[in-house]
């Protein structure tokens, strides 16, 4: 088993859930709360890569943070390197391509929030932001958590994305996903099956805690 | 101490344009679903932003259209107990009433919720959750969470809406013994004219978005500007009306003449009377000197409720004459009259007709 790629993608999934927490719960809040009549614009932009072909974003991940890109060259004189073939390159790369795996939970979870509980929040004299943390996120923790579940697993298991951003460098961007590819083609059958069981386990313990703490979560206020 | 309210606001299907100041007293906000008085309570709070108007508490400017002062509802200092209470779930009896009192110390924060605590009648609560509440024990939980942070304004919408019929009476006992202690200005929404007459001193008759009456209650009951505002308040009994010789009123859709005791100086397009008011009596109680708004009836149909029957009746003519005027036939043309169980046993097995007053005191007339 390679215990290197194992470690490498457990760091980039515990860092894309994490980046994902901070950043796709504002995007979230705003698509749930905002009434802005072309907000399906956004909604739009940020489910793209369910469907989309993991190829296509690696594809223009990898040329528009290269270096004959602006974006690219700002992260080139940021970083004083480019993002393609590092851990950084995959990060941005996974954090896209995870974004709606997490917004669309959190946002499903917002959106089961009473807005008269908001507002009571509000007339109560309590900030928008502490009424975020003291009633909103205590009340669609349910989704919180499944965004954060389900970013990590889906970034456990990506591989166009990393293929194409990160190549296949090992400790650096060889995840095991990718690992469980390189075995197959050289046909290290048995090397690749224990890698791919074990994703297999892990995919199904995620999804069955998913739905097992969703169950529990509604019912956690309704009953003492 | 006062909330002076100037706010207008296109709501949808109708134009909501409101005016009144609220004192010490409770003032009512009084209206059918749909005519505006849960925005108005919205705009107040600062959960709805009014096209155009004034909003002044206290003498501080929460809402100025032409200055563009709008301060958010966080900072109004205005408590609104919700018509579903919307208690914090995820938080205990305790915790709900100490939400709005972060900024306090710990130890003058624990003194305020325990003073609600004793308020409320809530002692030995303070670590169940909302959902272990009864709805009264929910009512109560929002208005000590409300009244915990000291407002300067306590709007309530509909605060019974969501009980039991049995919890509603002490609740309301409650409420105003509540109410009376608090010394900031008191909104109070309600569909419920009864409700709203116990709980208030003045009031607001709200229809489709704009003040149909207001003033003080009984001046409101006993001489409804509309037919509307009569309408609103209960009143059941309507009838076209127009001038008769020797100072009469004639009512055109009842069929008989009546003496009227307020003064009118427009020309009546209504005559009116509350159901309680028609006294219903058998011909034989008929007294030769009082001979005025007494006619003979029949009875049409009759409904009962535990304590009181409802009685539909038809004048059929004039003591000791046929009806001046013949009434326009068809059955929507009764009078109703509301009865006690006790009085309607003295009377239901006296042959009829019957006699009905319609004494000149309660009538009222109403411009269309």
């Amino acid at each position: 088993m390679n215990w290197q790629a194992i470690a490498l993608s457990l760091k980039l999934a515990v860092c894309v859930a994490g980046i994902l927490l901070a950043a796709g719960m504002p995007i979230a809040y705003w698509v749930t709360f905002s009434r802005w009549r072309w907000k399906f614009v956004v909604e739009a932009v940020v489910a793209l890569p369910i469907v989309l072909p993991p190829t296509v974003l690696g594809y223009y991940l990898l040329v528009g943070l290269g270096p004959r890109n602006f974006p690219g060259r700002v992260l080139q004189s940021l970083f004083g390197h480019t993002l393609p073939f590092t851990f950084g390159g995959l990060l941005v790369a996974s954090v896209l391509y995870s974004l709606p795996f997490a917004v669309q939970p959190f946002s499903a979870g917002l959106e089961t929030v009473d807005r008269r509980l908001i507002e009571a929040a509000w007339t109560l004299g309590a900030s928008r932001l502490a009424t975020f943390f003291r009633v909103i996120l205590p009340l669609s923790a349910a989704g919180a958590v499944t965004g954060v579940v389900l970013s990590f697993a889906h970034t456990i298991g990506e591989f166009g994305v990393v293929l194409m951003v990160g190549g296949n460098i090992p400790g650096v961007t060889r995840t095991i996903s990718i690992d469980i590819y390189d075995q197959a083609q050289s046909g290290n059958y048995a090397a690749a099956n224990h890698t791919a069981l074990l994703l297999l386990l892990f995919s199904f313990l995620v999804l069955s805690i998913i739905y097992g703490t969703n169950r529990r979560a509604v019912s956690l206020w309704r009953k003492p | 101490m006062s909330l002076e309210v100037a706010i207008e606001k296109q709501v949808q299907g109708f134009r909501l344009s409101v005016e009144f100041k609220a004192d010490g007293a409770p003032l009512g906000l009084l209206g059918s679903s749909g005519s505006g008085k849960t925005m108005t309570l919205r705009a107040i709070a600062g959960l709805e932003t009014p096209d155009r108007g004034r909003i002044v508490l206290h003498g501080r400017v929460l809402f100025d259209s032409e200055a563009r002062i709008n301060v958010p509802a966080r900072a109004r200092r205005i408590g609104l107990l919700f018509q579903n209470f919307a208690l914090f779930p995820h938080l205990s009896v305790a915790e709900n009433i100490a939400f709005g009192l972060r900024r306090l110390a710990p130890q003058e924060r624990e003194r305020r919720v325990s003073q609600q605590m004793t308020a409320a009648h809530l002692e030995g609560m303070e670590d169940r959750y909302p959902a272990t509440l009864s709805g009264g024990e929910q009512q109560r939980v929002a208005l000590a969470r409300a009244l915990a942070t000291e407002p300067a304004a306590l709007l309530l919408d509909e605060p019974f809406s969501a009980l039991d019929t049995h919890l509603r009476g002490a609740l309301e006992r409650h409420l105003r013994e509540t109410l009376a202690r608090y010394a900031g200005s008191t909104v109070f929404v309600s569909h419920n004219l009864e409700e709203a007459y116990r709980v208030c001193e003045d009031l607001v008759v709200l229809a489709r978005g704009t003040a149909a009456a207001q003033g003080p209650k009984e001046e409101i009951f006993r001489h409804p500007p509309t037919l509307e505002v009569a309408r609103l308040t209960g009143c059941k009994n309507f009838s076209r009306a127009r001038r008769a010789p020797d100072g009469l009123i004639e009512a055109l859709d009842w069929g008989c003449r009546l003496r009227v005791s307020q003064p009118f100086a427009r020309p009546p397009e209504y005559i009116a009377i509350r159901a309680h008011h028609v006294r219903v009596l058998p011909v034989g109680e008929f007294k030769a000197e009082r001979r005025e708004n007494i006619f003979p009836c029949r009875l049409v149909a009759m409904t009962e409720t535990p304590f009181r029957v409802t009685l539909d009746l038809r004048i059929i003519g004039n003591m000791g004459g046929p009806a001046e005027s013949e009434p326009a036939s068809g059955a929507e043309f009764q009078i109703q009259a509301e009865v006690f169980k006790q009085q309607w046993d003295s009377f239901r097995d006296v042959p009829q007709p019957w006699l009905v007053e319609l004494s000149p005191e309660r009538v009222f007339l109403l411009p269309d």
